[in-house]
């Protein structure tokens, strides 16, 4: 029982960790609350269970799901986060929350409000060391990552990557050492989307499709962001296991009701203790 | 021709003109520090040659070339650099990667080696996070990272500030490297007669202009400019 709650508590916290993550990354350095990441990944599950039903195949769903949330991204960015971009953050927040208004909006016209159900075909828990684990479980968690390797690739092994962590520790000096900001929005609005995109594809595979499902996992998102420390991808990724599986495992004792609460209560206790979050640092000065 | 030419240079942050009209050269090879009070537009002035001051109206020309209306990635290009006095490192990025993110160097493989061999220190400490670094480490680094795109000028925005008091006199020794590397240096500083011992010339700003020019040892040695604006011998901070 509480072997089968730990692995569905691991790819909720892998969901959780990959939309976490993609806050993290524009908090870092577009800094600001994005509240439209939530709908950013619904228009990624719609893509994937578009793709998923036309061809049956997660991976070409993961791909379209990639591909549009990225867009999505990229057009908020465009369209209204750049225009806006030196406006103070209470602006940018509600700026984020009009374009997650208008995502669902849309998402709700093109498709409809009812829940839709990704088409997996049944198939017997896998045993491994006495745990009963459904396949699809295992196949989500290789997609979680996939895609977390690669986003973690492009972050430190690539030269956008670094110019990206380089803007998220000084914009100004960034600056100087002529870092092209442009180009680096553009990379971080892509690379967000696409971790948005796959959490979306992976909860609708979990749960059902719907044009709420991203705002309802938003609170659970910024959850992880703050408790991984703003602006550490290693942390809101930590963060995000850490409440999933703290969800999971808390459902027998607090029940299916109380177990976001519990997750939060979890959440403000390790803030407490460590104000910074999990991986969160304190600026140097010397 | 001059190196750096800035004539009837104007601008501020806002409304109100924080440079009043300044005139002033830096020529090839030289190391010029610019001293004066709190307020005189010091640290304004070397944002002004960055392009990093929101407004400023005049003549800024290198090498001959205005730049005033260029933007501050055509005045890197063009071989300016700048050092700003605090955040002058990336604190997450290794020492390694604080030199690798700098854009637009030719072979910057083979620069940071050089760079590495330059200061042994950084060498040393090449994967440590600039954060990690002691005070003196990370200025090497700031000057490191500043001299990747191998510039002409070096625009070093209180170099010192930052430092502890054992770590000043070698911060100036490292400073008076720097022509000898080809590169000549604006310094902007409030330790103002340690600056110009390695200095060969001086300029004292006062109320957003020149108040003072001219050699850095007249400059020293000038009555008026210890009474005014150097402090007296031994004074702390000067």
């Amino acid at each position: 029982m509480f072997g089968a709650l730990l692995v569905a508590g691991i790819v909720h916290g892998l969901i959780i960790g990959l939309a976490a993550m993609a806050v993290t990354l524009v908090f870092g350095i577009a800094r600001f609350p994005n509240a439209a990441a939530g709908d950013t990944m619904t228009a990624g599950a719609y893509a994937g269970f578009l793709a998923h039903r036309a061809t049956g195949s997660l991976a070409l769903a993961g791909g379209a799901a990639v591909v549009a949330a990225g867009a999505v991204s990229l057009l908020g960015y465009l369209l209204v986060f750049r225009p806006l971009a030196r406006r103070p953050v209470a602006s940018l927040l509600v700026a984020a929350i009009g374009v997650a208004f208008l995502i669902r909006a849309v998402l709700g016209l093109m498709f409809g409000h009812q829940q839709q159900v990704f088409q997996v075909p049944l198939a017997w828990p896998i045993e491994v060391m006495g745990l009963r684990i459904p396949p699809m479980d295992i196949t989500l968690a290789a997609v979680a990552g996939v895609s977390l390797a690669a986003a973690f690739g492009v972050l430190y092994l690539t030269s956008i990557g670094r110019q990206m962590r380089a803007v998220a520790d000084d914009p100004d000096l960034a600056r100087v050492s002529g870092i092209r900001p442009v180009r680096v929005m553009v990379a971080l609005w892509l690379l967000a989307g696409a971790a948005a995109g796959i959490a979306g594809l992976m909860l609708g595979v979990k749960t059902v499709v719907s044009p709420e499902m991203g705002w309802e996992g938003l609170l659970s998102a910024f959850a992880a962001a703050i408790l991984g420390g703003i602006g550490s991808p290693v942390g809101a990724v930590l963060a995000g296991l850490l409440l999933g599986v703290a969800q999971e495992v808390s459902t027998p004792y607090v029940g299916f009701t109380y177990k976001i609460a519990l997750a939060f209560a979890v959440m403000l206790a390790v803030l407490l203790l460590r104000p910074r979050g999990l991986l969160g640092r304190v600026e140097e000065v010397r | 021709m001059s190196l750096l030419e800035i004539g009837g240079l104007v601008g501020g942050y806002g409304p109100v003109d924080i440079l009043a009209g300044i005139d002033l050269t830096v020529e090839a090879g030289e190391i010029l520090t610019v001293a004066g009070t709190n307020g005189a537009g010091k640290s304004t002035l070397a944002k002004a040659v960055m392009g990093l001051l929101p407004r400023a109206a005049g003549r800024i020309a290198f090498e001959g070339r205005d730049i005033l209306g260029e933007p501050v990635e055509a005045r890197l290009g063009l071989g300016i650099a700048y050092v700003p006095q605090v955040g002058n490192v990336f604190p997450s990025l290794s020492v390694v990667e604080n030199l690798q993110v700098v854009a637009g160097v030719s072979d910057a493989r083979g620069r940071i080696a050089e760079l590495l061999a330059a200061f042994p220190a950084l060498a040393e400490r090449r994967r440590a996070r600039a954060g990690s670094l002691s005070g003196g480490e990370r200025q090497q680094l700031a000057f490191a990272r500043a001299l990747m795109a191998r510039p002409r000028l070096m625009i070093l925005d209180e170099p010192t500030a930052a430092l502890a008091p054992a770590r000043v006199a070698e911060s100036f020794a490292r400073i008076r490297g720097l022509p000898a590397l080809g590169v000549s240096v604006l310094m902007v500083e409030q330790r103002a007669r340690q600056a110009l011992a390695i200095s060969d010339r001086g300029c004292i700003l006062d109320g957003g202009r020149v108040a003072m020019l001219g050699p850095a040892a007249g400059l020293l040695a000038d009555d008026r400019a210890a009474a005014l604006y150097l402090g007296q011998v031994g004074e702390a901070g000067a």
